[in-house]
């Protein structure tokens, strides 16, 4: 009888003890589930941080020559980028016909690479701007920003640097021009090489008055070559990556998920485009090719030429072929933008 | 009967409100100093590339860190009241509230196991 009493003082009391016991065990799972996140989610967050601020900036190389060094006559030339009116430094360099007799009526817009500028050396461009001069066309080669001489800014990889193309395209059609007697530019044409390649399609897609490209080694999806080289410059798994890419959109407005040449090249139509890249291209892929090509020639009047250059490493193919890259270019720059009149 | 229903109803939702203040602090920071940034970027934008870096860069930090701060006193302080509730016998406001802040966790991390389960295609 007098046990009753206890037992049932025992059991009210188990009962009220067994949930705060349940939630006292919660209540630790809970609290290490926070750290644990809270401590994951930072070093994620810090870790991506840094990375993007390294993606963005590389330190600017200086000029090493000049097209003097060729025996060629240019002037050093200043013009602002379309929108963000970014000063752009560059050279002009004027054709020089058979006759020995300067001309500007076939212009060419050169566009250099990622983290180098618009004599690269490594690629040969100050050799084959002097060459395509030689040839009878004119030569706008300048440093996009972030490049060279011109001022310091984020490397977008074709993001930004679309508009450093744009404003050399007005500069040719209206900006205050060297060689005044020479006229302007009849018809204006571009090249480009690795970055530059993709900033010119991407470009040339808004812009009308390019009436013809070669694009070398360009990429058609800048996202495949991010998800290798971040993981591989911070030897850090790939889940950083979206994390710094998503941050340098928060820190520098630069969306590299919208740089996808693939996605713009069919708007050229029906301008030319000369797709060339090297066989053994190890940095971006000879598919990235095949890839712009098939785009592009998915619009119903496209006229699109590829050129697989045997042996030719990224943005080496000049360097490979020499004289024969030369004259493939000239061939087709002259059949698409045609002749020169020989007449200032 | 009904009173006690809607009593244990109104001690649960209460529960979850406490429990989610913290990631909803947590959110609304981190999205004003977003926003700051981008404001920042702009009003800097003439400025030159380095001096756009370093301001959008410290106001970035700036806000990330006072995010934390926050986020973790507003965790202490739910934490506390947790304990108030189970030293009075609440225990419906104390489990829910516990439930959100165990989901607040899963959220917290949600960013990292989406960069990790999320397909990459790397270049060859």
């Amino acid at each position: 009888m007098s046990s009753r009493p206890e037992s049932l003082a025992k059991s009210t009391f188990n009962d009220k003890t067994s949930p705060i016991k349940a939630n006292r065990g919660l209540r630790r799972i809970v609290v290490v589930l926070l750290i644990i996140s809270t401590v994951l989610t930072v070093f994620y967050g810090a870790i991506s941080l840094y990375i993007s601020t390294q993606l963005v900036y590389a330190p600017q190389k200086p000029i090493y020559a000049t097209p003097a060094s060729l025996g060629l006559q240019f002037q050093y030339v200043t013009f602002p980028s379309r929108v963000d009116h970014v000063q752009l430094r560059g050279w002009f360099i004027p054709g020089v016909l058979p006759n020995g007799k300067l001309t500007t009526q076939r212009a060419i817009v050169f566009v250099h690479g990622t983290r180098t500028n618009r004599a690269d050396k490594a690629a040969g461009l100050l050799d084959l701007s002097g060459a395509i001069a030689k040839n009878g066309f004119a030569v706008l080669a300048f440093d996009m920003r972030g490049s060279g001489e011109s001022p310091p800014a984020p490397l977008s990889l074709g993001y930004f640097e679309q508009r450093d193309v744009l404003g050399a395209v007005d500069f040719l059609q209206s900006g205050p021009l060297p060689y005044p007697a020479l006229g302007r530019p009849r018809i204006i044409g571009g090249w480009g090489v690795s970055m530059g390649a993709a900033t010119l399609v991407m470009a040339t897609a808004q812009e009308p008055a390019i009436r013809a490209i070669v694009s070398d080694c360009a990429y058609a999806d800048i996202i495949p070559i991010l998800e290798r080289e971040v993981p591989k410059g911070g030897h850090l798994p790939g889940l950083f990556t979206p994390g710094a890419l998503l941050l340098t959109q928060a820190l520098f407005g630069v969306n590299f998920y919208a740089d996808r040449p693939v996605d713009y090249v069919a708007q050229i139509a029906p301008r030319p485009i000369l797709f060339i890249h090297g066989a053994d291209d190890h940095y971006i892929p000879p598919v990235n090719m095949d890839i712009l090509a098939a785009a592009a020639r998915s619009a119903h009047n496209a006229h699109v030429q590829t050129w697989s250059v045997p042996g030719a490493d990224h943005a080496q193919s000049f360097n490979t072929q020499g004289k024969v890259y030369v004259d493939r270019i000239i061939t087709f720059y002259t059949a698409a933008l045609g002749p020169d009149s020989g007449a200032a | 009967m009904q009173a006690k229903m809607s009593f244990s109803g109104n001690n649960t939702w209460r529960g979850l409100l406490i429990g989610f203040v913290p990631l909803a602090l947590l959110v609304v920071i981190v999205v004003i100093a977003l926003t700051v940034t981008a404001l920042i970027r702009q009003l800097f934008d003439q400025s030159g590339f380095f001096v756009v870096q370093q301001a959008a860069l410290i106001t970035l930090i700036a806000g990330l860190v006072i995010a934390l701060v926050i986020f973790v006193v507003a965790i202490v302080l739910t934490l506390r009241r947790v304990t108030a509730w189970q030293q009075i016998g609440a225990m419906k406001s104390s489990r829910a509230a516990l439930w959100a802040l165990g989901l607040t966790a899963f959220m917290v991390i949600l960013p990292v196991i989406v960069a990790f389960v999320l397909p990459q295609n790397p270049a060859p």
